[in-house]
């Protein structure tokens, strides 16, 4: 079940709308660098809770680059300037990692034995279990982090109006990047989470599976924290659901038809959107 | 000529094609992520058309640009309803979903992808890439393209001056599926097989990013931003992925240095009317 | 008919934004070929009623009756087709079309239908549509920025242009916003004089904001004051001068005088 992956990629790309009204489509392939690192210092004969932590750190890294040639440079451009330039970065990111590494398939040794957790006829796996977890602890201090630091508050001034944040005397282009660093880390993690727990990656993962992050976005209201997670569990079991009872070529069309319908029918979002000031 | 110029050719007018495509929406403000759903929808309605009915390519190709122009209109309507992110988004939705329909569509060959056996070669597609080119620069020396621009630049105002600013939308989003189907006709014909994994997400990105780094404002923009996005890897050489790379840095640095595109409108008209534009300097000064 | 017959009726008009009253029970009327001045101290609400006339928002109660149709039933788009035309407080032309470009989207709603919007305004030399819109560049001394992209020219052009695209609608009615702000005196009269000539001239009524109160009085025959969303006087701008309720609006709300021509 990949609803815990969905739901970090929706909180990455959720707080940035959220904050900057900035459709980030550079998530994925952050997401894609975090499977990918994962799998490349593990096979340098890391640990892998210290390849985990180098991922992060490269994926933190790789969204400030993007912050450098987006954001800061556009603020002021046309609307669709920032994003295009995003959607570059993403195809930046994996033809880099073509060119390196091919566009195979490339797996993980097994690193946690059988792990599974059996109630019944029900197969829980507890790295996955704990993955969840990590998460939804992860997305609470990050709420945290938003509603109760002197970092929140400024984010909060420059999701209402950044204009205004420049008049209060909030350091944009100091506070900016830390949007950038906190969203890479949550897509960076949910890249090595999955390398971790699937044991597969590839250079199109952020394609394949990152973007799906967007529908669990929207599914839980463009900028509110929370409806990321929920929207996440929702898309996963979307797909659960799918699998079983439609088939597994069916995935994508009910991922993707559930985002159209959203958008369609209640484009704030399940939860209702806004809870970090966002507008489209 | 050589097979390899004339392959160079073939994509230069395919992405023209395709850069028009996404071109028409975007100049009336709306940023459609899904040209390769709508491209698809073409390819494969063409491609069916002309190896079951045994349609020539002439016939089929405008005929699949019809079939996608119909699925346009068809969710012009509901989708044109959101806008800004939500649009690119509804749009994005709707690529993904065309593309996985297809990868479940027997009669076309599902995920196993869909031969072709007619064939056209260089001029046929040129010829398209032409027409296609010719139509939109008409269409933009006409009250249409001058709405287009003007529903793009103030919905509200537009409104105000008596423009049916959805109709013009619609027309705008309708239009560019048409162009976007056709590009997927000739793709289609030219390389005698389709997949659905060809018409991704990637490629209905790279078709915006050609006509964002071009530019939006003039009908010059695409032409120039799909030409050098053809022709400069070609001559750097290299593989594949470090062609995209390169697309990809050269694209993102322009867009810090020049976020308005490569040509602007006001550039276009200063060239055309060096002397007037002179003069106006100086009294303006 | 008489010239006394109203062109334009406001009846008991009402409009909120969220709890905020800006406009409450307004009713006037606009004589027909006349020069009728609105205004009062920032705020008052003055862009809020044109707004409401040409449908930028829609009204909460009252009719908006123009030569005995109720416009306000009217989506916005179709009432420039009913005669009103307007301009912008604050410049809205379209910034990336050229000046000329710019007014013949004034033409539209006279050649708007299918055949009118495919027609390649730009591209034959001796287009009957561009070449009115050209004659009418010539006429307002802009001929030399027909090329230029507005959004490059300089702010006084730029409200020179809106004006001639409002009067490419061919309008029976004008409504202007603050047509004088950021003039200075030479250019106000011109203004003043081009406006009375073109009122004169073409049949057309005019209703103007303006704070201004030289260019009000010499304008304008009849004047109606706003404060707080409230009609508090309307008559001759001399009669209007002496009422002391608009002394006191203007004077209250400190924020501005009455301009005399100092
Ligand atoms: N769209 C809106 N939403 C909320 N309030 C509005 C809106 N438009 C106008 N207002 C409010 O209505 C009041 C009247 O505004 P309006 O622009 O009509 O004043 P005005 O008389 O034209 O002033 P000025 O002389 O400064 O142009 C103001 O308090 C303004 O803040
Ligand atoms: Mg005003």
């Amino acid at each position: 079940m990949l609803g815990s992956i969905y739901a970090m990629i929706g909180v990455a790309l959720t707080l940035s709308i959220g904050v900057l009204k900035f459709l980030n489509f550079s998530i994925p392939g952050v997401f894609m660098i975090g499977g990918m690192s994962t799998w490349l210092f593990i096979r340098h004969g890391m640990p892998w809770p210290l390849a985990g932590l180098c991922a992060l750190a490269v994926g933190a890294s790789a969204s400030l680059v993007v912050e450098r040639f987006t954001w800061r440079w556009m603020r002021n451009a046309q609307e669709f300037v920032p994003l295009v330039s995003s959607m570059a970065f993403l195809i930046l990111f994996e033809n880099l990692a073509v060119a390196y590494w091919g566009s195979d398939l490339q797996s993980l040794p097994q690193l946690f034995g059988n792990a599974d957790w059996r109630i019944g006829g029900l197969v829980i796996s507890i790295p996955q279990l704990l993955g969840l977890a990590l998460s939804i602890v992860l997305i609470w201090g990050l709420s945290l982090l938003l509603s109760r630091t002197r970092i929140g508050r400024g984010l909060r001034t420059i999701a209402e109006d950044s204009d205004t944040a420049i008049l209060l005397g909030v350091d944009i282009s100091r506070i900016v990047p830390i949007v950038f660093v906190i969203g890479g880390l949550f897509a960076a993690l949910a890249g090595v989470l999955f390398a971790l727990n699937y044991r597969q990656v590839h250079p199109f993962m952020g394609e394949a599976l990152g973007l799906k992050g967007i529908s669990a976005m929207v599914v839980g209201g463009m900028g509110n924290i929370w409806g990321a997670i929920a929207g996440g569990l929702i898309i996963g079991m979307a797909e659960a659901l799918s699998i079983r009872y439609l088939g597994a070529d069916f995935v994508d069309i009910s991922v993707y038809g559930l985002l159209l319908f959203i958008l369609m029918v209640r484009p704030t979002g399940l939860f209702g959107g806004a809870s970090a000031g966002a507008r489209a | 000529m050589s097979g390899y110029l004339e392959g160079v050719l073939v994509l230069l007018a395919i992405n023209v094609v395709y850069a028009y495509a996404a071109f028409l929406p975007i100049a009336a403000g709306q940023l459609n992520l899904g040209v390769a759903g709508f491209a698809a929808v073409g390819g494969y309605a063409s491609a069916y058309l002309s190896t079951t009915l045994a349609l020539s390519p002439l016939i089929a190709i405008p005929l699949g640009g019809v079939a996608a122009g119909l699925v346009g209109l068809g969710v012009a309507v509901p989708v044109l309803r959101t806008r800004g992110i939500y649009l690119a988004l509804a749009t994005f939705a709707l690529g993904e979903i065309v593309r996985a329909s297809i990868l479940n569509l027997e009669v076309v060959g599902g995920a196993a992808g869909y031969p072709v056996t007619a064939f056209i070669r260089l001029p046929t597609i040129a010829m398209f890439a032409l027409g296609v080119t010719v139509l939109v620069w008409l269409l933009f020396a006409t009250r249409f393209g001058i709405a287009i621009t003007a529903v793009h630049d103030d919905e509200r105002v537009a409104d105000l001056m008596g423009l049916d600013v959805r109709a013009f939308q619609v027309a705008a989003f309708t239009l560019g599926s048409v162009i976007a189907g056709i590009g997927g006709g000739l793709y289609a014909h030219h390389f005698s097989y389709i997949e659905a994994q060809y018409f991704s997400i990637s490629l209905s990105i790279s078709i915006v990013l050609y006509v964002l780094f071009g530019g939006t404002q003039s009908v010059i923009g695409p032409l120039l931003g799909a030409a050098v996005f053809t022709l400069l890897p070609e001559l750097l050489r290299g593989s594949a992925q470090w062609r995209y790379v390169l697309f990809a840095a050269i694209l993102i640095v322009v867009m810090v240095i020049r976020p308005q595109g490569l040509i602007t409108g006001a550039q276009i008209r200063r060239l055309l009317g060096l002397r007037s534009s002179a003069s106006q300097k100086e009294r303006a000064a | 008919m008489s010239a006394t017959d109203p062109i334009l009726t406001l009846d008991n008009v009402s409009k909120h934004f969220g709890g905020l009253a800006v406009v409450e029970n307004l009713s006037f009327a606009v004589r027909r070929g006349a020069c009728t001045g609105l205004i009062g101290p920032n705020g008052a609400g003055k862009t809020t009623v044109f707004n409401l006339i040409t449908g930028v928002y829609p009204i909460d109660t009252g009719r908006i009756v123009l030569d005995g149709v109720d416009i306000a039933k009217i989506p916005s788009r179709r009432r420039i087709h009913h005669g009103v035309a307007r301009n912008f407080q604050n410049i809205r032309l379209m910034p990336h079309l050229s000046t000329l470009e710019n007014v013949l989207v004034g033409q539209h709603c006279r050649n708007g239908g299918l055949f009118g919007v495919l027609q390649p305004v730009s591209l034959v030399p001796g287009n009957r549509w561009r070449e009115e819109a050209r004659a009418a560049l010539e006429e307002a001394g802009l001929a030399a920025y027909e090329r230029a992209t507005v959004g490059s020219l300089p702010y006084g052009l730029q409200k020179r242009i809106e004006l001639v695209r409002a009067l490419m609608a061919k309008p029976r009615l004008l409504l202007l916003d603050e047509p004088a702000a950021g003039l200075n005196p030479a250019e106000t009269d011109a203004l003043r004089e081009r406006i009375t000539a073109i009122c004169r001239d073409r049949g057309i009524t005019l209703l103007v904001v303006e704070h201004d109160m030289h260019f009000v009085g010499a304008l304008c025959a009849d004047v109606i004051v706003l404060n707080f969303g409230r009609k508090i006087a309307e008559g001759t701008p001399e009669h209007v001068r002496e009422d002391a309720l608009v002394r006191e609006a203007y004077l209250g709300a400190d924020a501005m005088e009455p301009r005399y021509a100092s």
